[in-house]
């Protein structure tokens, strides 16, 4: 190990679980507010579910966002439609749900609000003045539940078309397009969304004129190559100066959340494998895992092991992708053609275990798909040997050269504080100097185990945010010899009735084990009714999946929270007086891919 | 071979729904010619064949892409798959210089009229290839919010399967689409000939491997690399 690796190192073990600190913050609450304000609610969820009322709401985030040791992200806010839902019993009366998701460095814990809201009254204020990354987190509920913010700064669609009709997260909207009349797309309907889609400033309360200029408005994207897919930004433009910018998303929605409603248990873990696309097996996890603790299975160490390895082949994959789409960027043409080139050596090791490149979808529900094939240790070997030297290559390469370093150092800068403001997490909120890393602070899979430091960097900038993968290649690289040196013998499944797909040697034995087998094949498991959620350090940041079950082979609700969707939110706040070649930079750094936004 | 004509001017069937050119089947313009006369049809021919060699060797795509599917297709621009071996490696930012047109993603309902427009901002000769299951009929994503099938409203030249097509995959379709090519029929100018774009009617893929891959009854096993 370098000098400069020994200077990464974190303090790591020190973490203080979640479930410890979580009681006094009820009992808190409780003490501040008085008992009827809040309703505790038991969930799997592994922090503290409480039921505010709805004029109650604003106080009490106040209070949790300014307390002693502050919940100071808002991690996740969205809603529930609950009019279905059976399994209620003991919760506060309410046809949708609100929930608020704060999370809590100092303190390593989250808390989660619910707001009950009747069907009639389908209003609540807006909390984005408290919380500013609330803004699009309350646009994507009034779009997909048409629930109202009142006082909301802009309130508008964010997912679907402006022109769209109806809430698609509602349980009396129909999920299928083929349900729908096949699309058609007329003369007359493509200027119609045309012209919907034409950015009109003062709507966003943006001024035409400045002092001495007249501003002009370029639009960038949907389709614009450093876009990085499906993404639109509009950039109120001084000449070369981004005076405002406003980000345009739901260009690539394909309602995942809607689709886990019809989904099994079992047959939506594909879709999650399109969440991150780039981050395939890793997005398997954090939805496994949150399965498991609703269907209570404890999975075996070599299990644990064997999704850690791939998990972790995926962040080196999708970094690497950063990597040369980030230099691309910035104008250098052949870093890319380098690091595919790892990616290729990448696949080949993924192949040849889970029998696809991108999307595998290999992780099940109590463990994986199949045992390790014979020989996976020479391969993973021979990647671990070789990507050492690429990385100190790229180091080099790269990042020593002064274009790069020029573009990027100190732009598009931001502080720990405002990452946290606005929901920031992963590599980019680690740029900034906080060592917040899941693995270490919350380990999962048995992470705990494993020998390996957590990078950070001091400027929170577009280099950091460059060399900061770098870093996480190098602690990949080491974990996967770590699993390489000490894979745990064992099943790579667990030994419980819920896993999928069931046995099949079980299956063979008699008429009842054939029908019970094939129940839980055609229809699969049945979970009991009960929340859960799970997150994981994704490869763009934390990642989670918060599921509902209300006792059925399919979700009730599943909430995916991404990334990527509050990075893209922070943009207009880093940008303002940047130039138009940092807002390229800045894009290239953050790492998002358009399916981790929109989903 | 048979053909499908393609009229630009719609007419009034075009009934202003896209796409919106007029298509029939016809049989190969080339062979009527080479009956009325047989040194000017000659001469068409050799021409013809040699622009379509020229435009089939030099396609710039176009660079767009909508989701996963567009990551396995810059897999096949880098060096390990190398697409410059098909002449299709400068790619164009702009839909104004660009060839063809690869629908790499999933279409959705609020990105088809961006799709849409794009496609008309290309020049002609163009052409699109629908890559992934996606594009080619919703995919996995009966959804709501997705096109089922980007062929509701674009013309489709190739089809590749897949869920990403591997890059491998993507290259088999951009050497069917130059295939393709080869055999077409376009105007030589504007003052030349009939001036309607003949696309000849290429075999199809999954019959012509049918035979070869219900052949194969035992797969590997995944126990071993
Ligand atoms: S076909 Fe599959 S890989 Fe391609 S865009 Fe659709 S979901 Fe993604």
């Amino acid at each position: 190990m370098t000098a400069a690796d020994e200077s990464l190192i974190s303090n790591a073990g020190a973490a203080e679980t979640p479930a410890a600190s979580s009681a006094d913050v009820v009992a808190e609450l409780a003490r501040q507010f008085g008992d009827g304000a809040v309703t505790p609610q038991t969930t799997l969820t592994g922090m503290p579910v409480i039921w505010v009322p709805r004029d109650r709401l604003r106080d009490v985030l106040v209070y949790l966002r300014d307390v002693s040791r502050p919940f100071s992200m808002l991690y996740d806010l969205s809603a529930v439609d609950e009019r279905l839902r059976t399994h209620r019993r003991g919760l506060p009366p309410s046809d949708f749900t609100v929930f608020y998701q704060l999370l809590s460095v100092e303190r390593n814990a989250d808390i989660l609000l619910k707001v009950a809201l009747a069907e009639r009254d389908l209003s609540l204020p807006s909390v984005s003045d408290i919380f500013v990354n609330a803004n699009w987190y309350e646009r994507e509920v009034f779009d997909l539940f048409g629930i109202d913010f009142a006082g909301h700064p802009h309130l508008t669609r964010i997912m679907m078309p402006p022109t769209w009709h109806g809430h698609p997260l509602r349980k009396d909207y129909s999920a299928r397009a083929t349900e729908f009349d096949p699309y058609t797309l007329t003369v007359k309907g493509q200027e119609v969304e045309q012209e919907a889609l034409r950015f009109d400033p003062e709507a966003w309360g943006m001024q035409r004129q400045g002092e001495e200029t007249e501003f002009m408005f370029l639009n960038l994207g949907p389709n614009h190559p450093s876009a990085h897919g499906a993404f639109r930004i509009v950039l109120q433009l001084d000449g070369e100066e981004v005076v405002d910018c406003v980000p345009d998303i739901g260009y690539h929605h394909r309602g995942a959340e809607k689709m886990a409603e019809r989904q099994s248990w079992h047959s939506f873990i594909p879709y999650t494998d399109r969440i991150d696309y780039t981050g395939g097996v890793m997005n398997n996890l954090p939805y496994v895992m949150a399965v498991e603790k609703l269907a209570g299975i404890t999975v075996t160490d070599r299990a644990k092991t064997i999704r850690v390895m791939m998990a972790e082949m995926f962040r080196i994959n999708s970094h690497l992708l950063f990597l040369g789409t980030y230099l691309q960027d910035l104008g250098a043409m052949t870093p890319v053609f380098f690091t595919f080139t790892d990616r290729q050596k990448a696949y080949e090791v993924i192949e040849a275990i889970t029998g696809f490149r991108m999307h595998p979808a290999w992780y099940r529900i109590g463990g994986t798909a199949h045992d390790l094939p014979k020989g996976w240790d020479k391969l993973v070997q021979g990647f671990v040997d070789w990507m050492p030297k690429r990385l100190a290559e790229y180091e080099k390469a790269m990042m020593d050269n002064a274009i790069v370093r020029d573009r990027t150092k100190h732009v598009a800068a931001f502080t720990t504080q405002e990452a946290l403001d606005w929901g920031v997490t992963g590599p980019n909120l680690r740029a900034t100097g906080l060592d917040f890393d899941l693995r270490k602070k919350r380990p999962y899979s048995g992470y705990e185990n494993f020998d390996f430091e957590v990078p950070t960097a001091v400027n929170g900038d577009a280099f950091d945010r460059g060399m900061m993968r770098i870093e996480e290649m190098r602690q990949s690289v080491r974990i996967l010899q770590q699993c390489v040196d000490h894979m745990p013998a064992g099943d790579y499944k667990a030994d419980h009735p819920l896993t999928t797909p069931p046995p099949r040697e079980k299956m063979l034995q008699h008429i009842e084990t054939l029908i019970t087998h094939f129940l839980q094949v055609s229809w699969g498991p049945v979970l009991p009714a009960n929340e859960s959620l799970q997150m994981v350090e994704a490869t763009k940041g934390i990642n989670s999946y918060y599921l509902t079950s209300d006792g059925s082979t399919m979700s009730y609700r599943t909430r995916i929270r991404t990334p990527s969707f509050p990075h893209l939110q922070q943009i207009p706040a880093v940008m303002r007086g940047g130039f138009v070649p940092d807002l390229i930079a800045h894009l290239g750094s953050i790492d998002f891919v358009m399916a981790d936004v929109d989903r | 071979m048979q053909y499908t004509l393609t009229r630009a001017e719609g007419g009034e069937s075009a009934a202003d729904r896209y796409p919106l050119d007029q298509r029939q089947r016809v049989d190969d313009p080339m062979s009527e010619q080479v009956h009325r006369n047989l040194f000017m049809g000659k001469l068409e021919d050799v021409l013809s064949s040699a622009v379509n060699w020229g435009r089939k060797n030099s396609l710039w795509p176009y660079n767009f892409g909508l989701s996963c599917c567009y990551v396995e297709m810059t897999t096949a621009f880098t060096a390990p798959h190398d697409v410059a071996r098909f002449g299709a490696e400068v790619i164009r930012a702009s839909p104004r210089q660009a060839d063809f047109m690869v629908i790499a993603g999933t279409c959705f309902i609020k990105m088809a009229p961006v799709i849409q427009q794009l496609y008309d901002q290309m020049l002609e000769p163009k052409w699109v290839i629908s890559m992934g299951s996606c594009a080619n009929s919703g995919g996995m994503y009966d959804i709501y919010s997705v096109v089922q099938g980007v062929d509701k409203f674009l013309p489709i030249d190739v089809y590749v399967p897949g869920c990403p097509p591997r890059p491998e995959a993507f290259l088999q379709g951009l050497q069917l689409l130059q295939d393709s090519i080869q055999e077409e029929r376009r105007p030589l100018s504007w003052v030349v000939g009939d001036q309607g774009v003949y696309r000849a009617e290429m075999p199809s893929q999954r019959e012509k491997h049918r035979d070869r891959r219900i052949a194969a009854t035992e797969l590997r096993t995944p126990d071993s690399i």
